[in-house]
């Protein structure tokens, strides 16, 4: 029984319920820090690792929390996980640390955290809270990962920072400037919409 | 749950006080490393500037090539060789298209040439106005002539008259400013080195 529904969270957080394509939120990071692989991973890491732990937290307070402040205990709480990401960076990666630069303080705006606290971790255990914040770390991982794989190829000529295309390779500099990020999520989710119809549809009919 | 007055006060407190212990203690156990990795970018830095070559590039070694040679008077960085003074690298900062830009300039012991420009802090576009801290724009300010340079004209773009560097393609409010701003901070130390 617990089992299957640690899967069920799983399956909602990365798929049917996926922070950035369903839900919309958290959109304004994956717009930002795409343009990289390398940044895309670590700011989904570092959002997964925030969003987990901010859950599993409050959760397990969330009998003592009054309910009238429980919004102003929720940012307390995010904002100790992001800053300690923010010094993690800073002590033992300092190359990655300067590269995303302001992002790593706005992961505490980033909706998808405040998002599963007030909808999930609010209501629910605290492990099952942690499932979910993992799993929708996940989701929104993935799809920065989508967008960056991309945005990289074309704008850069390379993955990883590992030079896939030769010199012939003329750079797309839109690719690298915000508003690319705006076509290739447009896109995602609209293959991501059909995908789902489709399955449903097919769903319904067995 | 509890109706009171006083609980969520007492809760709230409660719970930031174990949170910024936390914090207060992780900032804390980590502040040397932070402060060593800073020391240690802007030593490379610095070298860079001057053109020092260093095979040795652990954090000992930079450290040690870096005491060696390079001594700090004011917020200027003075390069000796042996008993010689080889030039000086002085701070230069403006605003670019997003944030500020600090940065190095080295200039030989005569002020007639530009030893070299590094970048410590920028936040242009990358790819774009980014493209300053790549190799490929930096060395070209190595070796810079600016012995006759007209008045507070050091930097200039080619193909405008007196061109000696190329602009970066697509990013050129981020190049104007550079070449705005050195101009501007390597005018000033050159008039309070001569007045000296």
């Amino acid at each position: 029984m617990a089992k299957q529904k640690s899967r069920e969270i799983f399956s909602m957080g990365i798929w049917l319920d996926n922070p950035i394509l369903r839900q919309l939120i958290g959109i304004c990071s994956a717009l930002a820090v795409t343009n990289l692989m390398v940044n895309s991973l670590v700011m989904g890491i570092g959002l997964t690792f925030v969003t987990a732990f901010s859950s599993l937290t409050i959760s397990a307070i969330r009998h003592f929390t009054p309910k009238h402040i429980r919004m102003m205990v929720q940012v307390l709480i995010i904002a100790a996980y992001v800053i300690m990401v923010d010094i993690f960076l800073k002590a033992y990666m300092p190359e990655m640390s300067k590269a995303l630069g302001p992002y790593i303080g706005l992961i505490i705006t980033n909706c998808i955290i405040m998002g599963r606290a007030e909808a999930y971790a609010q209501k629910n255990p605290p492990l099952p809270a942690f499932y979910d914040g993992v799993a929708n770390g996940i989701g929104y991982t993935g799809v920065l990962l989508f967008i960056a794989f991309f945005r990289e190829l074309l704008g850069f000529g390379s993955l990883f920072g590992i030079q896939i295309f030769g010199d012939w390779w003329t750079a797309w500099t839109i690719m690298i400037m915000p508003p690319s990020a705006f076509f290739l999520l447009a896109i995602a989710i609209w293959i991501a919409y059909n995908l789902r119809e489709k399955y449903q549809s097919e769903g319904a009919k067995s | 749950m509890k109706k009171t007055f006083w609980y969520p006060i007492v809760f709230m407190a409660l719970l930031t006080a174990i949170f910024t212990f936390v914090l207060a203690y992780m900032d804390y156990a980590t502040a040397d490393r932070v402060a060593a990795n800073e020391e240690y970018e802007l030593q490379t830095k610095i070298l860079y500037v001057f053109d020092i070559p260093y095979e040795d590039d652990s954090v000992e070694g930079v450290d040690q090539l870096f005491n060696e040679k390079i001594s700090l008077e004011d917020d200027v960085y003075i390069y000796q060789e042996g008993d010689s003074t080889e030039g000086y690298a002085f701070p230069v900062a403006g605003s670019g298209l997003w944030g500020s830009i600090v940065g190095y300039v080295g200039i030989s012991e005569d002020y007639n040439t530009i030893l070299g420009l590094t970048f410590t802090q920028q936040s242009e576009t990358p790819g774009l106005g980014g493209r300053i801290e790549e190799e490929e724009f930096l060395s070209q300010f190595r070796g810079l002539d600016i012995a006759d340079a007209s008045e507070e004209e050091y930097v200039v773009y080619s193909p405008a008259p007196g061109g000696n560097v190329d602009a970066i393609a697509g990013a050129t409010l981020t190049s104007k400013s550079v070449a705005n701003f050195m101009n501007d901070d390597i005018h000033s130390f050159l008039q309070e080195r001569r007045g000296e």
